[in-house]
């Protein structure tokens, strides 16, 4: 493989993560980024807005309206 | 011009009709997946679905059958993570999928990386991640891991609440000029600094480079501890990272 080759696919390819990283700051503001398309937590640690699973085997659902700050609810521990 | 049903992969198709809007994107795309071979369509399709086994195995295969490995980034893997910038921009998708898809780019590019090596290309560097002791937040750090591996970089995840020791026995394994500590709660924050002085009494500070961030975390408190710097975000990780591996060579 040529080096310059595969560099110009890493550029692209960082172009495109960038723009993910990006987005992922702005969305932060307002929605809880454990919080997965299916408005379920995919967080490792205890949070108030967790709440059981719409279906056994599923990950917690989240209660979280995105509206207020969504920290808040995280356990320390 | 290339048209949507040109496309063979069901997946990939559905994906597009769906969830790409833009009229230039939608052409552009549609025109990508139109003339890649079906092998192709396969592992963006399972990048895109964040499936990382299926994305193992059929770079692999791919590689096997003698495509190469320009073809599999650009038609499979590139392409894939193309269409997940696409969906998540479009809030169709949030972070923790972006992340999974991200782990099965990564676990394609596993299989391209010792053709890299074969060809001379090394990695920029290697970066030890973890956040620290006592706290369980990983999304921040997954993040700029994600970044850092997009940038060229070996990253070696040491996951959440990891002690001083894991880091010194990590950056002693890896040689890794780097390490990266994140935090997201004002009461673990100050293990940033006890790890620190930790890479102080085992006499390896002056082989690592230190770089913190996490909501927390300010400029002012990374230079109080004593790390090298402080990133605010992700792409911040990264340039912080590069000017830091320039300041370790």
């Amino acid at each position: 493989m040529d080096p310059k080759e595969y560099k110009e696919r890493m550029d692209r390819l960082y172009d495109i993560l960038s723009g993910i990283a990006a987005h992922a700051g702005e969305q932060s503001k307002f929605r809880c980024p454990y919080k997965n398309r299916h408005d379920q937590c995919t967080a490792n640690f205890g949070c108030r807005n967790k709440r059981k699973p719409r279906k056994e085997g599923e990950p917690p659902a989240c209660a979280s309206d995105d509206k207020l700050n969504y920290r808040g609810a995280w356990e320390n521990q | 011009m290339a048209e949507l049903n040109d496309i063979t992969n069901e997946f990939v198709r559905q994906e597009i009709d769906e969830f790409i809007e833009r009229p230039e994107e939608r052409e552009r795309v549609i025109r990508l997946f139109s003339r890649a071979r079906s092998e192709m369509q396969a592992i963006a399709a399972a990048l895109i679905d964040g499936d990382n086994e299926a994305v193992d195995k059929l770079t692999q295969a791919a590689l096997a059958a003698g495509i190469t490995a320009i073809e599999i980034m650009d038609d499979g893997l590139i392409g894939g993570m193309g269409v997940v910038g696409i969906k998540f921009r479009q809030n169709f998708i949030f972070v923790p999928e972006v992340l999974a898809c991200a782990r099965a780019m990564k676990a394609g590019m596993a299989h391209i990386e010792p053709i890299l090596s074969a060809a001379g290309v090394q990695k920029i560097g290697t970066v030890i991640m973890g956040t620290v002791k006592g706290d369980l937040h990983d999304i921040g750090k997954n993040l700029c891991i994600m970044m850092l591996r997009g940038a060229g970089f070996e990253v070696i995840d040491l996951g959440v609440d990891t002690s001083a020791d894991r880091f010194i026995e990590a950056v002693e394994e890896h040689q890794a000029p780097i390490v990266g500590m994140s935090a997201l709660l004002t009461t673990t924050m100050p293990n940033m600094g006890k790890t620190i002085e930790a890479f102080i009494d085992a006499d390896l500070r002056d082989q690592v480079k230190i770089m913190v961030g996490g909501a927390p975390v300010t400029q002012e408190f990374a230079d109080d501890m004593g790390a090298d710097g402080y990133g605010k975000d992700a792409l911040a990780c990264v340039a912080l990272a590069k000017q830091l591996i320039g300041a370790a060579a």
